[in-house]
């Protein structure tokens, strides 16, 4: 599959939906996959079925605040800088990138940088949505760890963590890109192409770009039943944010946590008040105080007239919106795996209310197709 | 016992120290509950009437919140209450909103919230220990001894700070007053609460044991303001019943075994035969009954099923209104009285004495089915049982005669008037026949013999004489008519009988 130059709406639409608010801004991202584009660059996205097993595959993305990303753009060396420590460290080469999150710029980065390096692009990512930590990864939920890993920031400095739990890399990772430039490039160790399916969320790439599709198809102003057929979700609310509140969440490391607030949304028609829990992404919705939704099913808050999702971090008090509930891929409904991105796992003591997955495979309504 | 969350909020401890954020709506929502739980979140099974405090530390933009108003909505709670960290720290507008929403009370105190709890627990137990306070004082005024029920209604009128009264099988107030004792519904053994127009009538059956009509009621009115507490009121007016209760088994058991004594004595005095005993008369100067001077009988019979033991003073209260001293004692089926004089009374006095008795006899036939007797005034004490046994044969005739408004005095006039009438009848006729039928074709023309006995006065001298045959003969034809016809001639209601019955036999051969 090639990513060409009429694809670039669709995908980045698709993205930022499964970021579920979170996971960055696109502009910048999109903007980046445009230039390579404009330059003649090849944009190809492979399946995993297509390397030979041993090929080695390295989750690639951006970590940090997205939102200095988009003020310090990468000077474009960074995933180079990044790539060629891990290559020196395990003595593997690198023959393919996957994105480390599908939600967000993460979606779209991963093929620029691929670009750059003159990789393919798998079809998969570890998130099959937006997820804040690297804990929560899908290499980390299924035990594969995350060693070693490397960050390279925009200011030339590369650091190589090796050894550790997910959430020892996690909590080295946010202290060096506090002390740094905000954000950087990370590069995880090489997955061996053959073990990608039991470790990775499959066909998310592919996903993306065909959700983007069908959602811009929709148009503005869409219809809820036309906008929940064409996403293969539900339209929670319409109607204007009623409120926006933002506080300090409960400290993480010895540092302050993630920002957390609440967005309330009052329905036009049944004057139900929708209010969503949010910290990086939506996480909880309540409708009149009862949970009807949550992680790690897709929360999007749709900006009403052009359709396009707002992120946490910029909705705002007044905005007429549609809430949609998309579907979690598989991978993080199977029971071992939900904790790792249930309500809990964000602090929230709220059980997971998802939509129903029974048959969705079957009926083709779910929204990412699983592993093979 | 509840109260409004309103009603609350102007508690002394509440006034001023908790705020309402939001949901004021819902302030009418009625506490039975104030429990507190550690956080919005914590596991607390919800029940109706409940308000919700929060005692632990709340982030006053936790969704909790807003999930522990949906909870308390649902169960129909009362209010969520929680403790505010600092200053300035009002609910989210989404709470607020979803709170109004609901019209689900939401609370804030700078206070301590434990402090409201308790106040609030308090607060509602009020009623609770003021009925109880109520209940212990009316225990302790009427448990210990026996009162009569004005004594009770007295006592309850004085608790309640409000009218209560005494009411009859009927309604009517015995003691006490009450505006409207009408709306007691007399019928349904239940204590009854009755909305007014200002306030709300309480009312308490008294039954005794066995009967499925109250025998008594309590009631009382509490109006106005008064009315909202009235709640705490039956509890007490059901110890007061049951002191009215226990009065009247007392009572009951007294005149019981005072009629035993009576219907006794009475039976001792009609037995008599020539002067009483010493014996008799101290018994009847101890019962208060005068035998000496002139007795005038008087006969109220009823029908079985009346209890005459307990509506005994109904009839001396309706002889006395009408100016008449009489004894009353309860006999068979109804009662056997008589006034007495101290001379031999004029037949002005007589007619005077008969017009009473009917006018009584009137007011007594309103409430029961009674019918009465009056015998002619006879001297001394074996005159009584004469003027009693003939007011017992005229009530008898009385109980028959609706036309006589089933009043008949026997005087001389009257008793041959009574006894023509009573032979005209269709009916006497061949009942007199029926009764007299053994007797046909017996040899000694035992009818004759009998009528001439009994017009002699049971003399066989004198039936001997009239008849003109040996006076054992009359005696042994009395003895055949006796044992043919079953029945003993020394009984004055077989001998009456028998008596008409040979007259109207006799008279219709003529």
């Amino acid at each position: 599959m090639r990513i060409a130059m009429p694809e670039v709406a669709a995908l980045e639409r698709g993205v930022s939906l499964l970021g579920s608010g979170g996971g960055g801004d696109t502009i910048t991202a999109a903007a980046l996959l445009r230039r390579q584009l404009a330059a003649g660059r090849e944009i190809t996205v492979t399946s995993c079925g297509e390397l030979p097993p041993s090929a080695g595959v390295a989750p690639v993305g951006v970590v940090g605040a997205t939102a200095v990303f988009t003020e310090k753009l990468p000077g474009g060396g960074e995933f180079r800088a990044a790539v060629a420590a891990m290559e020196r460290w395990t003595g593997t080469p690198v023959a393919a990138a996957v994105s480390i999150e599908i939600g967000g710029l993460n979606g779209i980065i991963p093929l620029v940088a691929a670009a750059d390096l003159g990789l393919a692009t798998v079809d998969a990512d570890l998130s099959g949505r937006g997820v804040p930590r690297l804990d929560q990864l899908s290499v980390a939920a299924v035990g594969r760890g995350l060693t070693p890993a490397v960050l390279a920031e925009p200011g030339g400095q590369v650091v190589l963590i090796d050894g550790g739990s997910a959430a020892e890399v996690e909590r080295a990772a946010r202290v060096f890109l506090a002390g740094t430039g905000g954000w950087a490039a990370l590069v995880l160790a090489p997955v061996p192409a053959g073990e990608l399916p039991g470790c990775a969320v499959l066909g998310t790439l592919g996903g993306a770009l065909s959700l983007g599709r069908r959602a811009l198809a929709a148009g503005e102003n869409p219809d809820p039943a036309a906008l929940a057929a064409a996403t293969g979700g539900r339209v929670l609310a319409l109607g204007r944010v009623a409120e926006v509140s933002r506080r300090l969440g409960p400290a993480r490391y010895g540092r302050a946590g993630f920002g957390r607030g609440s967005v309330t949304v009052e329905d036009h028609a049944t004057k139900e008040l929708l209010r969503l829990e949010m910290e990086n992404e939506y996480l909880l919705a309540l409708r009149d105080g009862t949970p009807v939704a949550s992680t790690p099913d897709i929360l999007a808050v749709l900006d009403r007239r052009t359709g396009a999702p707002i992120l946490c971090d910029v909705v705002r008090h007044g905005v007429e919106v549609a809430v949609l509930q998309l579907p979690a891929a598989p991978f993080w409904t199977d029971p071992a795996r939900l904790p790792v991105l249930a309500p809990r796992a964000f602090g929230i003591d709220a059980d997971p209310v998802l939509l129903p997955a029974a048959g969705g495979r079957a009926t083709g309504r779910r929204l990412l197709p699983g592993p093979a | 016992m509840s109260a409004s969350v309103r009603r609350l909020l102007a508690l002394a401890e509440w006034a001023g120290a908790v705020r309402v954020a939001a949901g004021g709506r819902g302030l009418d929502r009625e506490v039975r509950r104030v429990s507190p739980i550690t956080d919005p979140g914590a596991e607390h099974p919800l029940t109706a009437g409940e308000l919700l405090t929060v005692v632990g530390p709340v982030d006053p933009g936790d969704w909790r919140l807003d999930a522990l108003l949906r909870r308390a909505a649902d169960a129909g709670g009362a209010a969520v209450l929680y403790r505010e960290r600092g200053g300035e720290d009002v609910p989210l507008l989404a709470t607020r909103m979803l709170a109004d929403r609901l019209g689900m009370p939401l609370l804030v105190t700078g206070a301590g919230p434990l402090d409201l709890v308790v106040a609030a627990r308090l607060a509602l137990a009020v009623p609770e220990l003021d009925g109880a306070e109520l209940v212990m004082a009316a225990h302790r005024a009427l448990g210990t001894r026996l009162h009569p029920p004005q004594e009770v209604a007295a006592t309850l009128r004085a608790l309640f700070h409000a009218p209560v009264a005494v009411l009859d099988e009927r309604g009517e107030p015995l003691a006490g007053e009450l505006a409207e004792p009408s709306q007691v519904r007399v019928d349904g053994p239940v204590p009854q609460r009755v909305e007014l127009a200002d306030g709300v009538l309480l009312a308490h059956p008294v039954l005794l044991p066995g009967a499925t009509r109250p025998a008594l009621w309590l009631a009382t009115e509490v109006r106005g303001a008064e009315a909202a507490a009235a709640g705490i009121l039956p509890p007490a007016l059901a110890v007061a019943a049951g002191a009215v209760q226990r009065w009247l088994l007392a009572h009951r058991l007294e005149t019981e075994r005072d009629a035993r004594t009576r219907t006794a004595l009475l039976g001792d005095l009609l037995r008599l035969d020539g002067e009483p005993s010493a014996d008799l008369r101290r018994r009847a100067a101890d019962a208060g009954w005068p035998l000496g001077g002139w007795h005038v009988g008087i006969r109220v019979g009823t029908p079985s099923t009346l209890d005459n033991v307990a509506r005994g003073p109904e009839v001396t209260r309706a002889l006395r209104a009408e100016g008449i001293e009489a004894v009353v004692v309860e006999h068979g089926a109804g009662w056997t009285a008589w006034t007495t004089f101290d001379h031999e009374p004029t037949a002005t006095r007589v007619r005077t004495l008969a017009a009473g008795l009917r006018a009584a006899h009137r007011e007594l036939q309103r409430t029961m089915g009674a019918h009465m007797g009056v015998g002619r005034p006879h001297p001394l004490p074996d005159g009584l049982a004469g003027t009693i046994a003939e007011a017992t044969d005229a009530a008898r005739l009385a109980a028959t005669r609706p036309e006589t408004g089933r009043f008949l005095h026997v005087d001389q006039l009257g008793m041959a008037q009574l006894l023509l009438e009573w032979t005209r009848t269709d009916t006497f006729e061949p009942a007199a026949r029926a009764l007299l039928s053994p007797l046909h074709g017996i040899p000694g023309d035992l009818i004759h013999t009998l009528a001439a006995y009994l017009d002699a006065e049971s003399s066989l001298a004198e039936t001997a004489a009239v008849l003109g045959v040996h006076r054992n003969t009359v005696a042994a034809r009395i003895d055949r008519v006796e044992h043919l016809l079953g029945v003993s001639l020394t009984h004055r209601d077989d001998r009456l009988a028998l008596h008409l019955a040979c007259r109207t036999v006799i008279l219709a051969e003529e």
